[in-house]
């Protein structure tokens, strides 16, 4: 049975029609875009004696940090770098920061490697951008040098300067500057599912296939978001509030985006070191996500966006099927 | 193109400043215009081609053959190209270089590197004595790049230095490393006295312990330091010798000081013979 009214604008699933730009094992996927943002970015490579603490380093360093919105910056885990990657032999971990700003950027990552690196036993914290790709240098052991107190020692090794700061398991050896680079943060899909165990099993398909693509992270828990916010509030303090148009427990109350068969929607959102890297990222991810059909209960694909007045990066899903 | 080679024809009557024979310098001249360039000595002017014949074309690739410990500051300045010595060097070879490369197949006089900036030299045989130090009457010693001296080296080598790597495979005299302001020297075989003597900062790695060190020096321990393991490994470059030091990571004796002044200094001790 369809409502017979919907007040106020309220629309009901199965009076949205979604403009296709084509199917993926049967899931039809929306003939729409995903607008992105400019960010300002940095890779951190953090060594430590075993990948064990290389990753107590790089998971304390990502933590809270997975919108700007109100963390400041996002960062998340890049992947797992062998002992041949790494600047010391040892095991090691890349993860990427994005802010809105060189400034901001400087900030946290001051802040991140200062409590969450240094503060790791044997752990040590080297640039990870090359110097051909760095748009210009932030401060890193440069700026933590200080909590040396005076016995922190410069060393410069190969044409790279160190920091050494005394540290009560031996020192701290970090890199004295990380280079910036000009990166993308926003590339997302959503899935819609016929209930939240197929999205939440999509979403978890979608992700283990993203996280193999290099310059890369998904900043949010998981990889995932179901939090999926619009522009704007009604209450004037927020510059965002939940997205209720993919809201299941809000359909006839306003103006629904659920096709039929949709009761939930998660969605992954991708920031990058550039536009083809994300690009990438959301091919795999979208097939990942399709895989199975509309019998592994995903009944659509669509991405976000402000009508592409907002970001200047777009990426069409319909590049899917280019 | 062949390298322009350089050639000693005899002697020089008394020390000659050799620095005008550096690639940016011969760049672009003919081999009549190289010919008739000056080169000062004691109390009168010599013509390049009074002292050298002259052979090749390749102004970037200079050789000196045939050299004599007369010929003072080879590839002084230099910003850049390659310089092949062969035969003994005077005094002041690649003093204050900023960068390419100088390679002596034979020994060098004192003051090697001085002042230097950049680049790299390669010594196969000794050097006297200051090697990597500044100029006599300055402040500071070499402040970039890296010299490599594969046989012995004089007294104060690395005086003074400010920045850069002194790399020793044979022994070293009295005094290494004094004054040092910054900087690394590695030493593979013994030191004379007084190692550090004043070293205010920088680092000086001995392959075999010295018979005394200073009593301004404090001993911190045995460590196997991150920095240390990242420094090694960067010295691979230079040779089997400094290849088969690093790869043996030896753990290291280290040393504070001088506490006769600044005390930031560090000399690490390779275990082993004296």
């Amino acid at each position: 049975m369809r409502a017979r009214a919907a007040s106020r604008g309220a629309r009901v699933p199965g009076t949205i029609v979604m403009k296709v730009a084509g199917e993926l094992d049967g899931v039809p996927v929306e003939d729409t875009f995903a607008e992105a943002f400019g960010m300002r970015a940095t890779r951190l490579v953090i060594t430590g004696e075993t990948r064990a603490w290389a990753r107590h380093a790089a998971v304390a360093a990502t933590g809270f940090a997975t919108s700007v919105i109100a963390c400041g910056c996002e960062a998340g885990i890049e992947r797992e770098l062998s002992v041949r990657e790494t600047p010391d032999g040892r095991p090691g971990i890349s993860i990427l920061i994005f802010a809105m700003s060189s400034k901001d950027l400087q900030k946290h990552l001051e802040r991140r490697t200062g409590q969450c690196v240094l503060t790791c036993p044997t752990t040590a914290a080297f640039n990870g951008v090359p110097n051909e790709v760095a748009h210009e240098w932030l401060q890193l052991g440069g700026a933590l040098r200080y909590f040396g107190d005076g016995w922190q020692i410069s060393k410069l090794i190969g044409g790279k300067r160190y920091w050494r700061i005394p540290v009560m398991d031996g020192e701290f050896v970090c890199e004295e500057k990380a280079g910036l680079v000009k990166g993308i943060g926003g590339g997302n899909f959503l899935i819609l599912a016929a209930d939240g165990a197929s999205a939440r099993s999509a979403a978890e398909r979608a992700v283990a296939a993203m996280r193999k693509v290099r310059n890369v992270i998904l900043p949010f828990p998981g990889g995932v978001v179901r939090s999926g916010s619009k522009v704007g509030s009604k209450y004037k303090t927020l510059i965002a509030s939940t997205n209720d148009a993919y809201c299941p427990t809000l359909v006839g109350l306003t103006r629904s985006a659920l096709p039929e068969g949709a009761g939930a929607v998660l969605e992954i959102v991708i920031d990058g070191l550039d536009a083809g890297s994300i690009a990438k990222a959301m091919d795999v991810g979208i097939r990942a996500a399709c895989r199975g059909g509309t019998g592994a209960g995903v009944v659509g694909i669509t991405a976000g966006n402000y009508g592409g007045k907002l970001g200047p990066h777009h990426f069409h899903l319909k590049e899917l099927f280019a | 193109m062949s390298a322009l080679k350089f050639v000693l024809r005899h002697t020089p009557p008394s020390a000659v400043d050799v620095s005008g024979l550096r690639p940016a310098l011969l760049a672009g001249k003919s081999r009549k215009e190289i010919t008739k360039l000056p080169l000062t000595g004691w109390n009168e002017i010599h013509r390049v081609g009074d002292l050298f014949s002259i052979r090749g074309d390749d102004a970037q690739r200079v050789v000196v053959d045939g050299a004599d410990e007369r010929l003072l500051r080879i590839g002084a300045g230099m910003e850049g190209g390659e310089l092949t010595v062969v035969g003994t060097a005077g005094d002041y070879l690649g003093e204050s270089m900023r960068s390419g490369t100088i390679v002596v197949r034979g020994d060098v006089g004192t003051f090697v590197g001085a002042g230097m900036r950049g680049g790299r030299i390669d010594v196969s045989g000794n050097a006297g004595a200051f090697a990597g130090s500044g100029r006599a009457g300055t402040l500071q010693g070499m402040a970039g790049g890296a010299i490599v001296v594969r046989g012995n080296a004089g007294d104060r080598a690395g005086d003074r230095m400010r920045r850069g790597l002194l790399l020793i495979e044979g022994n070293a005299g009295d005094y290494c490393a004094s004054r040092m302001l910054a900087g690394t020297a590695v030493v593979l075989g013994r030191v004379g006295i007084d190692a550090g003597y004043l070293m205010r900062r920088g680092t000086l790695i001995l392959g075999r312990s010295p018979a005394e060190l200073l009593p301004t020096f404090n001993h911190n321990g045995w460590h196997d330091l991150l920095a240390i393991r990242l420094l090694l490994e960067s010295l691979t470059v230079y040779g089997k010798r400094f290849q088969s030091f690093a790869r043996s990571r030896p753990s290291l004796s280290r040393w504070l000081g001088d506490l006769g002044c600044d005390g930031k200094g560090e000399i690490l001790i390779a275990p082993g013979r004296p």
